[in-house]
């Protein structure tokens, strides 16, 4: 479906831009799905971490990326024990409370709450719920095989939803918009990491997570119409401390929290919907298509704790993530009642020690709304490293 | 000569401080904080400049603190009020081990390590008790304006206790008291030891260690200082005179210093790095 609809920010000045888009990523109501829905497209919703979203792109539906929202869980908080992480809560509650209109719904079994949650969802919605079984052993030869059978089984059921074949020019095409989106996702990232004065840490956020939300095409002009506005920016270079901030993987922070870290230091990496960067090559439009989706996913893949490969020890992976973006330490936090989250810490925390890279530990939760505490102590901490 | 700026953007009062250095204060500047954070750090800066013959060009580096310090544009870099406080504790008092910082509107205590870096902190809760806002606010109740609260307290002779746990019940007490005839002076003297209370159990949070240094705009009044004293049973510090409302400004200069000195090792050891290359 060819529609533009969000095209508010065109004639803006950059300033009020990023501020739209960080408006429109705090907005609990996703106008961008309601303009989509209303021009007549449909929707499919897929909860994070990573989802093959040229699939349901090449079949003309818009991809969700569902990663819960600022919003009291009044209607879902029943349908799940008190010991689960926010996210699953609100993730529902956008649904159940008619905020969000999907037509398929799909989650991964990244935790045991997740994989429970497209049962959870079907039991409620009429629509297809399904669960996207990515391989759990990335190192078995089978598993690019195995996961390209799992995108055809996906895909016939996005067809019979967006009620049209999905042919190779469709899929080619949308694999070479994302490629586009990846690349613009890559060249912001490393703005941050050599200029992050030139983009403050929570609208380098709102930029990237825009992108769960619009057409992947508009998502690119944007991008590229902003990358080639922040160099003139006129922003003053301070003198502060360069930090990774690792746990964003899932459930994310609060945006006021992104804020006031972002105010302290320069957070030039970070792991914050990591999904979006999953692949990080560009993946071939030539061939076995769904195969080589299959395949950048085994192979050409970032790290997080709900991906167990062998050769990326997220211990390893998270100081080379570190060396490569020249931080001085590490901001590792963990959602509340994350699992997986949490159990990485404890191999984070070892290898950040031995390395001898100073690390703030801490959780958050999404819908945490006082920060004082935790900014007085992050910033002591970083007083400490700076005054050393 | 090497000179930087602290600014100390609180609640109630910015205070600017230019130093060399040597840590010499070359020139200070204090006004309301009112509404516009970053319009007073800039004015209180000007202030200072103007006080000692200088332009912003002479000033190599600039720290901020307190509540506005990070709405302050001209600023390298922005501390909490906490390292700004230990660092100009330190300075005045080389053996400070803990720092009491009570403000217009909140009260901090720290404990240091002999680095002078902050180990363990507590603020009061998100409450007027324990601050100078309700100093402030008792001594209006009663008709009295902020910089006559020091001398009524000299006239106290038996202090009436006031909840040390709430404002509010705080401030239907002191309507009580004045009911029944209690003279504000003891009024305001139960106020301060209350203040007292809550500074002392902070301090007992962080596990403090002498020395003690206060700090901060109540500390003008002698008594404070006097009932933490007694409290703690020992000596504590208070810097001399205003001095006292300057101390993290004062600190956040020093920090300036201390970042330049560090910058310029790590330029040279870079360029010497460098050197080592081109000649290998």
């Amino acid at each position: 479906m060819n529609v533009h609809i969000w095209d508010d920010w065109r004639g803006q000045p950059l300033d009020e831009v990023l501020a739209d888009y960080r408006n429109l990523v705090e907005d609990a109501d996703f106008p961008t799905v309601k303009k989509w829905r209303d021009a007549g497209g449909k929707v499919l919703g897929h909860f994070q971490v990573y989802f093959p979203e040229e699939i349901a792109h090449a079949a003309g539906m818009l991809p969700l990326k569902i990663r819960g929202a600022a919003l009291e869980p009044t209607h879902a908080d029943s349908h799940f024990g008190s010991y689960l992480c926010s996210i699953l809560k609100t993730s529902l509650e956008m649904a159940l409370s008619g905020r969000v209109v999907l037509d398929m719904f799909v989650s991964h079994p990244i935790c045991d709450a997740a994989r429970n949650l497209a049962a959870i969802w079907g039991r409620n919605f009429s629509y297809p719920c399904q669960i996207l079984y990515l391989p759990q052993n990335t190192n078995s030869a089978h598993s690019v095989r195995y996961l390209r059978d799992e995108y055809a089984r996906l895909q016939a059921t996005i067809e019979e939803v967006a009620g049209c074949r999905i042919t190779d020019t469709d899929l080619a095409r949308s694999i070479g918009v994302f490629n586009e989106n990846r690349r613009l996702l890559r060249e912001l990232y490393t703005l941050k990491r050599e200029s992050p004065w030139l983009i403050a840490a929570d609208e380098a956020y709102c930029l990237m997570a825009v992108g769960g939300m619009l057409p992947r095409e508009e998502h690119n002009e944007l991008l590229r119409w902003v990358l080639d506005q922040l160099p003139s920016r006129p922003a003053r270079r301070q003198d502060r401390i360069r930090i990774v901030f690792e746990g964003g993987f899932c459930e994310q922070p609060p945006l006021d929290l992104i804020r006031i870290l972002g105010r302290s230091c320069y957070i030039v990496d970070d792991d914050l919907l990591i999904g979006l960067r999953w692949i990080l090559t560009d993946v071939p439009a030539t061939g076995d298509l769904l195969g080589n989706l299959a395949h950048v996913y085994v192979e050409h893949s970032s790290y997080s704790p709900v991906q167990h490969d062998l050769r990326k020890p997220k211990d390893e992976m998270l100081l080379r993530r570190i060396a490569g973006s020249g931080a001085e330490a590490a901001i590792v936090c963990a959602a509340k009642m994350c699992e997986p989250g949490l159990e990485e810490q404890v191999a984070y925390i070892d290898a950040l020690d031995k390395h001898r890279i100073p690390c703030f530990l801490s959780e958050f939760e999404e819908n945490m709304s006082s920060f004082e505490q935790l900014e007085m102590q992050v910033e002591t901490f970083l007083e400490n490293l700076m005054f050393a | 000569m090497t000179l930087t700026a602290g600014i100390d953007v609180g609640s109630t009062y910015t205070k600017g401080v230019i130093v060399d250095e040597s840590g010499r204060v070359l020139s200070r500047d204090i006004r309301p904080t009112g509404f516009r954070l970053g319009e007073v750090a800039r004015r209180a800066f000007d202030s200072c400049l103007a006080a000692a013959g200088l332009t912003s060009a002479d000033v190599q580096y600039v720290v901020t603190t307190g509540i506005g310090r990070h709405l302050v544009d001209f600023k390298d870099v922005a501390v909490t009020d906490l390292t700004a406080s230990a660092r100009g504790a330190r300075l005045l008092f080389p053996l400070t081990h803990t720092v009491l910082d009570v403000g217009g509107q909140t009260m901090k205590a720290s404990r240091l390590d002999e680095a002078g870096k902050v180990r363990s902190f507590r603020l009061n809760d998100k409450c007027a008790a324990g601050t100078g806002a309700f100093l402030e606010k008792t001594a209006r109740y009663m008709g009295y304006k902020t910089e006559e609260i020091g001398p009524l307290l000299q006239t106290s002779k038996t202090p009436v206790p006031i909840s040390g746990v709430c404002a509010v019940f705080a401030e239907s007490e002191v309507i009580n008291h004045l009911s029944i005839g209690t003279p504000p002076a003891d009024i305001m003297r139960g106020a301060i030891e209350s203040l007292t209370d809550r500074s002392v159990q902070l301090m007992k949070r962080v596990k403090a260690e002498p020395e003690f240094t206060l700090t901060g705009g109540i500390l003008r009044f002698p008594l404070m200082a006097d009932a933490v004293r007694r409290q703690l049973g020992c000596e504590v510090n208070v810097p001399a005179g205003e001095m006292v409302q300057f101390v993290a400004a004062l600190g956040a200069a020093i920090l300036a210093q201390r970042r330049l000195v560090q910058l310029r090792d790590e330029s040279s050891a870079e360029s010497a790095a460098r050197a080592v290359e081109a000649t290998s």
